[in-house]
């Protein structure tokens, strides 16, 4: 058969691109299937929860503090054991962390006796991989993020700010199915953050995978989110769920300012405010 | 400092200085005092010695302590050169210190890490720890005769020790996501322990070990004056035996010397290995 004319393999191309943009429709990743947890019966943090995490979406966690947004991050990312219920990643059941589920915490996980380099090449000392290929990407994501210059630098030669680039490309950089990311911009200034946002939606875009972000602040979570669901106090489960649709590109800063970003971040704070 | 200085450069004083000169200045002050007051103190106690306002019998003058310092280089002391009490001392107190400084690390680390480990042995270490180890001290010459193994022995144990309980700190002290953060990229235990835990806990392994030097020279001396015929201890215990005053400051000013060179050459490896901290 002979090859189809360019212009049709572009629009299948589209075409199937505006297929994955709907988390309905694409594949899921990561599934709860009816998870408790709690350190015991008596005292449960997160009861029968169902969710599923899609391909591709970025999937926020609202809600206040202590509705176990972080307990069911770290659930995800294997670092805990469901009281009951099952977390599957693909068709596996997550028992333990693995490289194909990346976490970026809110600081402090940067290796301090590493470089810039050396901390973002740290996971594919863990995998077979052409040394050609791995420096190529870590060149790639150091450039993509901002960081050239200072790839020799130590963390303590960069600003906090700098340093969550690093975490984030850190994770990015092995291509993780999931990436968990626990309040990461939650520790540098507003401006800072603003730009790390914009930041890791064009990473996004570029390695694809799903993101579950968990975050306090309502903003945050409308600019960066394709869906956004609000946990309930008292372990009640999912409060609300919404999604999130803004013109692309997503991180255009314009979005900050448009009626529909006001609109989502409205309602947001209504329902925050239901739950007290 | 440097925020005091930013103040008052910021209000011009007659003439106005730039930042760069005034923390310049401020340096060489400080590089001045450093070496200007030790001076005057010395030149102090030359001068209150020699014009006999001091008994020379409790403070003699420094001149004459050069002088015993010379005849015990050219002379040695008690029938043994002056090279070879050095050499026997730094021996023990180095040989002591590089033995406990492993088996301490190998400890601690295992204590550190495995939490049955630590649970065996936290008793004893607890019970251990205030003890002075010199109590133990004719415990093991009992235990390992009056020659060199005693004294290496109580060395090595008082080190030993104070290397164990900061490895052991440092290991525990190794921040949590640093850990996980390494599991989600895909390193096992063992690359976990080598990449992070361990270079984590490496400034608290030196701390432990500079401190644990100089604890060693202290046990060393303590030891040589107990039991022996050679080495600085046994200098400065022969010395006030036969009330050499001179003899005794000769011995004092040696030890200190080489534990503070000892120190210095600790410090520099610490700054090398150490350098992701800034200094």
């Amino acid at each position: 058969m002979k090859n189809p004319p360019l212009q049709q393999s572009i629009d299948q191309q589209s075409s199937q691109a505006v297929v994955l943009d709907d988390p309905n429709l694409s594949e899921v990743v990561v599934t709860l299937d009816n998870v408790s947890f709690g350190y015991s019966y008596k005292k449960l943090i997160l009861k029968d929860l169902n969710l599923t995490i899609r391909q591709g979406e970025i999937l926020t966690l609202l809600g206040p503090s202590g509705c176990g947004k972080s307990t069911l991050l770290n659930l995800i990312a294997g670092f805990y054991k469901p009281l009951s219920g099952l977390i599957t990643h693909g068709d596996e059941v997550i028992k333990a962390p693995a490289n194909k589920r990346g976490v970026v915490f809110q600081g402090n996980a940067l290796f301090d006796w590493m470089t810039v380099e050396q901390n973002i090449g740290f996971g594919f000392r863990f995998q077979k991989l052409p040394k050609t290929e791995s420096r190529f990407r870590v060149r790639q994501i150091i450039d993509l993020v901002g960081l050239a210059g200072s790839e020799k630098k130590y963390p303590y030669q960069l600003s906090g700010g700098m340093r969550q680039r690093v975490a984030v490309a850190r994770s990015m950089v092995v291509h993780p199915e999931v990436l968990l990311m626990d309040e990461p911009f939650a520790a540098v200034d507003v401006q800072t953050r603003e730009g790390l946002q914009e930041e890791l939606l064009k990473l996004h875009d570029q390695v694809s995978g799903a993101i579950l972000f968990v975050t306090h602040s309502i903003e945050e979570a409308v600019f960066l989110s394709d869906r956004i669901i609000v946990l309930d106090r008292d372990c009640r489960g999912i409060f609300e769920e919404i999604k999130v649709h803004l013109p692309s590109p997503r991180w255009s800063a314009m979005n900050r300012i448009s009626e529909e970003f006001n609109q989502y971040r409205t309602q947001l704070y209504l329902k925050l405010k239901e739950l007290g | 400092m440097l925020l005091k200085t930013a103040w008052r450069s910021a209000r011009p004083k007659g003439r106005v200085q730039d930042l760069q000169s005034q923390a310049l200045r401020e340096k060489l002050t400080i590089l001045g005092v450093s070496i200007l007051i030790p001076l005057a103190i010395l030149v102090a106690w030359e001068l209150t010695t020699r014009l006999g306002w001091v008994d020379p019998l409790f403070l003699p003058s420094l001149s004459e302590i050069v002088a015993e310092f010379w005849a015990m280089v050219t002379k040695g002391y008690a029938g043994t050169s002056l090279l070879s009490h050095i050499f026997i001392s730094l021996q023990r107190v180095y040989i002591a210190f590089f033995v406990g400084t492993v088996i301490g690390l190998l400890l601690g680390l295992l204590m550190g890490y495995y939490k049955y480990i630590r649970a065996a042995f936290y008793l004893v270490t607890e019970v251990l720890r205030p003890i002075p180890p010199l109590a133990f001290i004719t415990l093991f010459i009992l235990w390992f005769g009056i020659g060199e193994v005693s004294k290496v022995m109580i060395i090595l144990y008082a080190g030993a020790l104070i290397v164990m309980l900061n490895t052991m700190a440092g290991v525990q002290a190794c921040p949590k996501e640093k850990i996980l953060a390494a599991y989600t990229l895909g390193a096992n235990d063992l690359a976990v322990f080598l990449y992070v835990i361990l270079p984590a806990a490496l400034p608290s392994i030196f701390t432990g070990m500079r401190v644990a030097l100089s604890v060693d020279f202290g046990i060393l001396v303590a030891a040589e004056l107990l039991a022996g015929d050679q080495g600085l201890g046994y200098l400065i215990h022969d010395a006030s035996t036969f009330f050499n005053v001179e003899a005794l400051f000769v011995g004092i000013f040696l030890i200190g010397f080489f534990g503070l060179l000892s120190d210095v050459v600790l410090r520099v490896l610490s700054n090398r290995v150490v350098h992701w901290q800034g200094h």
